[in-house]
């Protein structure tokens, strides 16, 4: 464990270190999506647009100045709290984030819940299985899963389960044909349950199931191969033949020093994966017509929209940021011998 | 010990609720996806026990959401899909027809003989789903407020109308903003009743409209009812939109975008981004109660309680209307073997002048760009060296047709327009001879060189939508056609938006694309429209096609309310630029409807937006 003296230095550097790499990804994503379109005034003012809509276009978003002028101004923008105007809505930036992201981050959450669930325990179990019949056949399915692109899982399901078997809506994150429900955290089926909806957040939880299972399925694979390799290595370490020498329990061997070391390894990807959902929902989320960060920013990327696209690159970057970190702190708790700061994780 | 034995039996007990929760919730969504089907079914049997309209709801896929739901602002078939439930304007097509007009908020209008002033009365009692009142004042409001804020589609109407006369009197934003819609000042009336204007209030029950301040000059138009019915010229609430912020002069309203109020049948619920648009009867729509002999296909209350339209890919779509989850969706006709043979489904193809309507395709050669587009010889190769019938079989299963523009096919005066004219053929022979004769080198089909002195026509980049599916196959088949004549050409993809606006550009010469599948559709239902996008636009994607004498025949077009002048100046049109090649005209796909069987009270009609090819969802209803 590690202490609060220990703990603030560390959670200051890891801050200043992030703040370094959300500049950086910044200056990247302005510079490419300048290179790619250095005047897109035209395209954000729309077709046929009348020469002065255009001119006010440009004159809004400085495109006709320098770039080290228009940088100046984008990063103002960031202290201005909102990310500036979405120059095809008209919109603060800020304000269509905060509507997209809770539903990504709804559709993110209960896939990491299944991810956990499908590829600890499976991983958990093929490595307790090692070279048994079942042991290969998890192998060969979460293989199967994880080397799958995303399109194809997506189409393939919509078609199995909501065509040939309709057990399932096509899309969407509620039924339209409910009133809608008081939005408090963004979070539909949270909403819901805040709201004492049932219909809603059943409907909610419906919507849910479809993309979240595919999602998981498509990238349960790594958690369960790394859960999978954890075990084998903790099966056959010293401390557990040690343990199971002093006449420990079986059930408690293996909750207790197996799965638990396992588990060290297996934290990371977790979080890691958390981080990577963030950003890789968008094919998903265009499959499943589930409004979340991931459409808007595809949205953004086909109209060279990059005072949208750069906000949402920085909450991908940040997300993964953040997971690092629990990941850094669940190893900590996890493994008293690892520690956070000066000669720990940094 | 013991604790330890406390929390493996707590985790054994979390595990046991997970796996319960898990089974409940998938025994909840058997029920609720049983229970949806269900309703469908509860649905068609109280039709069948009423014998009256089944007031319900209908689910409806498509692929694209809606830009924007301003009516100023919108420039897009999917935008105005919605705002044509929610808003309304003077008038609309008659029916299924698309030369003749019906009332809808004017109960009748006239016209002056000399097709400069419009004088329209409108019907009484009308209001806005919130209460507010519709008169003369708020007609003149609305149509303002669309030139004033002066957003893309804005044209529509300044090719007739202005803001200002140029003289004496100016619409400002302040002045929009400022006046009392509901009950006039005088010096509100002194500024709405000045005649010298393009919109005049007449009283509060008639507006005259008088054409020639726009920047087609002092002349009637033939097409101005048709450019009343786009939402440009829909009633906007002054008292909603003062709400929301009010009029800005060359801006939009961003808080319109995904608000909508009118004194349609239908009332905006949600609008879920990238998901859904919801649509609820509205119960307050001043047409409920209204006797049948004041009643059309575009006033009638709505019969279904709600519309709601998802967004979602074609495959999607396909397995929605299967599963009966939608009873609706607009796909492209190449699904057309996949709908057809569905159950309960019915797959029609649409007369042409739908696809037509939709979009026309074309190849586009920007003579400024590339100097050598200048020689007619190279022009006819490349009209020759395309093998179209290829591209209607490979790219469309044969669900196109081959066109001469600018008329597009099925709308007024084409068969007139292209009478002796066959669409281009292909033909590599003479596609080679006139590279040749062009002084280029080129090759015949079977190997030949001709002109093997000559030089080698330069590499053209080719420009197509990325987006579109159709666009890749048919700029692969032309690419190859070409490159067997001895025309190089790289293709270039775009998305959607930044291809659109590029051909939508003014020409230049420092045009990159030089060459590329163009597209036009509809912005109001008149052969006209199309015409002057061809003729006048000097657009990237009209290869800056620009000729005085073909750009006179338009005005005369235009201008005229005599069907043989227009069809006189269509022909001349036409033949001038087939003759010249200044447009490859490609194909017009061909537009099918597809929906479940028990759905009726559809009015098909080119001009619509509703999935392509219909205008409003109030008279659709289940059949029994």
């Amino acid at each position: 464990m590690v202490s609060l003296r220990d703990f603030l230095p560390y959670l200051g550097r890891r801050i200043v270190g992030a703040v370094v790499v959300l500049v950086g990804v910044s200056l990247i994503v302005f510079f490419i999506s300048h290179l790619l379109n250095p005047d897109p005034a035209h395209l954000w003012a729309g077709a046929r647009a009348s020469a002065s809509t255009i001119a006010a276009v440009r004159a809004e978003y400085h495109l006709g100045q320098p770039w080290w002028t228009q940088l100046y101004y984008f990063f103002q923008s960031y202290f201005t709290g909102n990310f500036g105007t979405d120059p095809q809505t008209g919109k603060a930036i800020i304000s269509e984030i905060t509507f997209y992201f809770p539903n990504t981050l709804e559709l993110v959450i209960a896939t990491m819940i299944l991810i956990v669930v499908f590829g600890v325990g499976l991983g958990y179990i093929s490595g307790m299985r090692f070279g048994s019949a079942v042991d290969k056949v998890i192998r060969i399915f979460y293989l199967t899963c994880w080397s799958s692109p995303y399109y194809l899982g997506g189409i393939i399901a919509v078609l199995v389960f909501t065509s040939y078997i309709p057990l399932f809506p096509s899309g969407g994150i509620v039924s339209q044909t409910l009133a809608p429900i008081n939005r408090i955290t963004g979070i539909y089926v949270l909403d819901a349950a805040i709201d004492l909806n049932g219909a809603a957040l059943v409907s909610g939880l419906y919507h849910l199931i479809l993309p979240a299972t595919v999602l998981a399925l498509l990238e349960f694979g790594i958690i369960a191969r790394i859960m999978r390799s954890s075990i084998l290595d903790a099966r056959w370490s010293t401390h557990v033949k040690a343990a199971r020498a002093k006449g420990l329990e079986e059930g408690e061997v293996r909750r207790s020093h197996i799965l638990r070391n396992a588990l060290i390894d297996t934290n990371t990807m977790i979080a890691v994966t958390f981080g990577f959902l963030l950003s890789g929902t968008i094919v998903i989320e265009e499959i499943f017509a589930w409004p979340g960060v991931g459409y808007f920013t595809y949205q953004a990327i086909v109209s060279a929209n990059y005072p949208v696209l750069i906000p949402c690159v920085l909450i991908f970057t940040l997300g993964v940021i953040v997971a690092n970190f629990i990941a850094d702190v669940f190893y900590s708790l996890l493994d008293p011998r690892i520690a956070l700061g000066e000669g720990g994780v940094t | 010990m013991k604790p330890h034995q406390r929390r493996a039996v707590s985790r054994t007990a979390a595990g046991v609720i997970i796996i319960v929760v898990i089974l409940v919730a998938a025994v909840g969504a058997y029920f609720v996806s049983m229970q949806t089907s269900g309703s469908s079914s509860t649905s068609s049997t109280s039709t069948t026990s009423t014998g009256g309209p089944a007031r319900t709801s209908l689910q409806v896929d498509e692929l694209n959401q809606p830009d924007t739901l301003d009516p100023a602002v919108s420039y897009e078939t999917s935008g105005w899909e919605v705002i044509q439930q929610v808003y309304q304007g003077l008038v609309t097509y008659n029916g299924t027809s698309y030369t003749t007009y019906e009332g809808v908020l004017a109960n009748s209008w006239t016209i002056s003989p000399d097709g400069m002033n419009y004088t329209f009365m409108l019907r009484p009692n009308v209001s806005f789903s919130n209460g507010d009142p519709f008169n003369a004042y708020v007609m003149w409001y609305s149509i303002y407020r669309t030139m004033v804020m002066d957003q893309a589609p804005s044209w529509i109407l300044t090719q007739n109308l202005a803001a200002g006369n140029g003289i004496s009197f100016n619409v400002t934003a302040s002045m929009l903003n400022s006046i009392n819609y509901a009950s006039p000042s005088q010096s509100n009336l002194t500024v709405m009743n000045n005649p010298d204007q393009s919109v005049v209030v007449l009283n509060a029950s008639a507006i005259q409209i008088n054409l020639g301040w726009g920047y087609n000059g002092m002349a009637p138009y033939s097409a101005f009812l048709a450019t009343l019915e786009t939402p440009t010229a829909y009633a906007v609430d002054p008292a909603y939109v003062s709400g929301l912020g009010g009029v800005v002069a060359g801006a939009p309203n961003n808080a319109m975008t995904t608000e909508a109020l009118g004194t349609g049948f239908y009332k905006l619920q949600t609008w879920v981004l990238g998901q859904s648009v919801t649509l609820v009867r509205n119960p307050n729509y001043w047409a409920n109660g209204l006797p049948s002999s004041q009643l059309n296909n575009a006033v009638s209350p709505a019969v279904l309680d709600t519309v709601v339209i998802y967004y979602k890919d074609a495959v999607t779509s396909i397995a929605d209307l299967r599963s009966g989850a939608v009873q609706m969706i607009g796909v492209p006709v190449t699904y057309y073997n996949v709908t057809s043979p569905l159950a309960g489904v019915k797959t029609s193809v649409l007369p042409i002048v739908f696809g037509a309507s939709e979009d026309v395709h074309y190849l586009y050669m920007d003579t400024q760009a590339f100097p050598l587009f200048n020689d007619l010889n190279v022009r006819k190769a490349i009209a020759n060296g395309i093998d179209y019938q290829d591209i209607i079989r490979l790219v469309f299963s044969g669900h196109a047709q081959e066109w001469v523009g600018p008329v597009p096919p099925g709308f007024q005066y084409y068969n007139e327009s292209t009478a002796g004219l066959n669409p281009y053929q292909y033909n590599p022979v003479e596609a080679a001879v006139s590279l040749a004769n062009a002084g280029f080198v080129a090759h015949l089909p079977n190997g030949t060189t001709l002109n093997p002195g000559g030089k080698a026509f330069p590499a053209v980049e080719f420009l197509y939508d990325s987006e579109n599916p159709t666009d890749g196959p048919t700029a692969e088949i032309i690419s190859s056609n070409l490159g067997s004549i001895g025309i190089p050409v790289t293709l270039k993809s775009l998305p959607f938006r930044e291809y659109s606006t590029l051909i939508d550009s003014p020409s230049s010469q420092n045009t990159t694309y030089a060459m590329g599948l163009g597209f036009y559709s509809e912005d109001y239902t008149a052969s006209v429209d199309y015409v002057s996008y061809f003729t006048t636009g000097n657009y990237i994607g009209t290869g800056g096609y620009v000729d005085q004498k073909v750009i006179n025949w338009t005005t005369a077009a235009a201008t005229t309310m005599d069907g043989p002048t227009m069809i006189s100046a269509f022909r001349n049109i036409t033949q001038s630029m087939y003759q010249n090649y200044s447009e490859i005209w490609l194909y017009v796909p061909e537009m099918m409807a597809v929906q479940t069987t028990g759905l009726t009270g559809i009015f098909p009609n080119p001009a619509g937006s509703a999935m392509g090819y219909f205008l409003y969802y109030n008279t659709v209803r289940y059949s029994s």
